[in-house]
């Protein structure tokens, strides 16, 4: 029984021990750090409800407007370029030379359709060289 | 000790004019109707990524799986009460297919099918291209269940003389009637094999597909690209004509030189032969790890991916962690079938600490193998380069 009692202490003595070593061993361990955070939360879309009809889908698709620099041309930029899609399709892109801008336009006219009146043209180019390119553009 | 930032920094909004580094596209996690958090390349039309850690499996969940859209009249709903499937042009008898005629009057055939877009990974051209600039998640694989085309085309009855069958969904554009930008149409010529393997698919992964993936029936094209795949599939027309609608000429075309490869110069003075994209030249991804965790050197971890051609099967996954000087062959997982993702794995051990370099290569039962060599098209299409992750090994104590 003696002996029974006797060595759990010296168990216990010899934890002690470990731990004080531990807090030395552990000295660059971190704890408890937190920071507040900006990023990664959106709330959860809410579940669509069914009718059980012919109707399928019927949500609208949510726009995720991007801010445009600001400068001279944004507005005919925003107006002529949006009629067939967002300025995502602007600042997606990489940096492109300025040559390249002028192209992309003018395939949007020629190509695609876009009515864009002559002098409105050249300033919608202009902008976008002015903010879009490896030179120039910033954000 | 200094506090570290928390890890809740943003990454950049944009990259270039170098190559995008990372493995998916820069843009931020948005949510659309019937989908998972995916990644924003453009929100009208809506184009959406699939995020790197999907690719571990050899099914995309259809909440995951990319979205691609050329014009913003996309359809918000379909009412299947007026809706058909119609099967007209240089046809005997035109026909107008309900949902559920074709769900009956049709076998129904499975096949598991990789869908990836054309432009996959254009932002690792140099120099860059203008367009959707995708990383490498514009990509998927599914279980098409559907009917053969070939059934439907019988059902009509294709006149001869005929030489195309043009595809048209529910998709279209503000723009003018008759341009690019008023509606997306797709041609392939009847002589090609391909069209004896299309279907014409109503469940994706056994449900029916997200609205955005084309409900209500979608266009399967084996081993091609997604360009062919049409959503929203309501008109087949046959042509006696060749199709040189934008979207077929000049949109969608690759140089008609080995690899697809050409140059910028070469381009504009005007050397280069353009043909329609067809089949998708073999990829292989590492899904995990992503260089998200320190690997304690010595400790033996699983390296995780998929892989496809649109030539055949997959035979073989290689990795390398020597910059290439030596080969070692990952285990294959399932096989679905010639079109599907192959998943793969492969044991790997950083044996000290420092950073590793870890490739990984397929080669198919054609024989054909993944370069170490960035593609270039003026259309950013058809990249293939053998794929890398750079892994940080530490002390392990």
């Amino acid at each position: 029984m003696q002996m029974n009692r006797r060595v759990p202490v010296a168990v216990l003595v010899f934890c002690f021990a470990l731990t004080l070593a531990g807090v030395g061993m552990y000295a660059e361990l971190k704890k408890g750090q937190y920071q507040a955070a900006t990023l990664g939360q959106f709330p959860q879309t809410s579940p669509s409800e069914s009718l059980p009809d012919s109707q399928y889908g019927g949500k609208a698709y949510p726009l995720y407007a991007p801010e445009l620099v600001a400068g001279e041309g944004k507005a005919e930029v925003e107006g002529y370029c949006s009629m067939c899609h967002s300025a995502r399709y602007i600042t997606m892109q990489p940096p492109l030379p300025a040559a390249a801008w002028e192209t992309e336009v003018a395939k949007m006219k020629k190509t695609f359709g876009a009515t864009i009146p002559d002098e409105v043209t050249s300033k919608i180019v202009r902008y976008l060289q002015a903010h879009y390119t490896p030179e120039t553009r910033k954000q | 000790m200094a506090q570290e930032p928390a890890s809740s920094g943003a990454i950049e909004t944009f990259t270039g004019p170098g190559a995008n580094p990372r493995w998916n596209s820069v843009g931020p996690y948005v949510t659309e109707p019937q989908k998972a958090p995916l990644l924003l390349l453009t929100d009208r039309p809506v184009q959406l990524e699939t995020p790197r850690h999907y690719f571990s499996t050899a099914f995309t969940p259809n909440d995951a799986f990319y979205v691609r859209w050329h014009l913003d009249g996309i359809p918000n709903n379909v009412d299947l009460k007026e809706w058909r499937l119609q099967i007209e042009g240089n046809v005997a008898k035109p026909q107008a297919f309900s949902l559920p005629e074709l769900m009956r009057k049709f076998k129904a055939v499975s096949i598991a099918a990789v869908n990836q877009c054309s432009g996959n990974s254009r932002s690792r051209l140099q120099p860059r291209v203008a367009g959707g600039q995708w990383g490498n998640g514009a990509m998927g694989n599914a279980m098409w269940t559907g009917v053969r085309l070939r059934e439907l085309l019988d059902a009509a009855g294709v006149k001869t003389g005929s030489v195309e069958v043009q595809f048209q969904g529910l998709e279209t554009g503000s723009g003018p009637k008759g341009m690019a930008s008023s509606s997306f149409l797709k041609s392939l010529d009847l002589a090609n094999p391909v069209l004896d393997e299309c279907v014409v698919a109503y469940l994706m992964n056994g449900e029916p597909l997200p609205m955005l993936n084309g409900f209500p029936v979608r266009l399967i094209v084996p081993g091609y690209f997604a360009t062919y795949w049409m959503k929203c599939l309501s008109w087949i027309r046959v042509l006696d004509t060749t199709d040189e609608n934008f979207w077929m000429k000049p949109g969608y075309r690759i140089p008609d030189t080995p690899k697809g490869n050409t140059t910028p110069d070469d381009v504009k003075a005007g050397k280069v032969n353009m043909v329609p994209i067809a089949k998708m030249p073999v990829r292989s991804f590492l899904a995990s790890p992503d260089g998200s965790s320190k690997i304690p050197a010595g400790m033996t971890v699983t390296l995780r991916g998929i892989a496809f051609s649109g030539y055949g099967r997959v035979t073989r996954v290689e990795i390398s962690d020597d910059g290439g000087k030596s080969w070692s062959a990952a285990k294959l997982g399932e096989d679905y079938g010639a079109y599907s993702f192959r998943t793969w794995e492969a044991a790997w051990t950083p044996k000290s600490p420092g950073k590793h370099t870890v490739a990984v290569r397929a080669t198919d039962e054609k024989g054909n193998t993944q370069p170490d060599a960035p593609v270039w098209n003026p259309g950013g299409y058809l990249w293939n380069r053998i794929e890398k992750q750079e892994l940080v090994a530490g002390i392990a104590g």
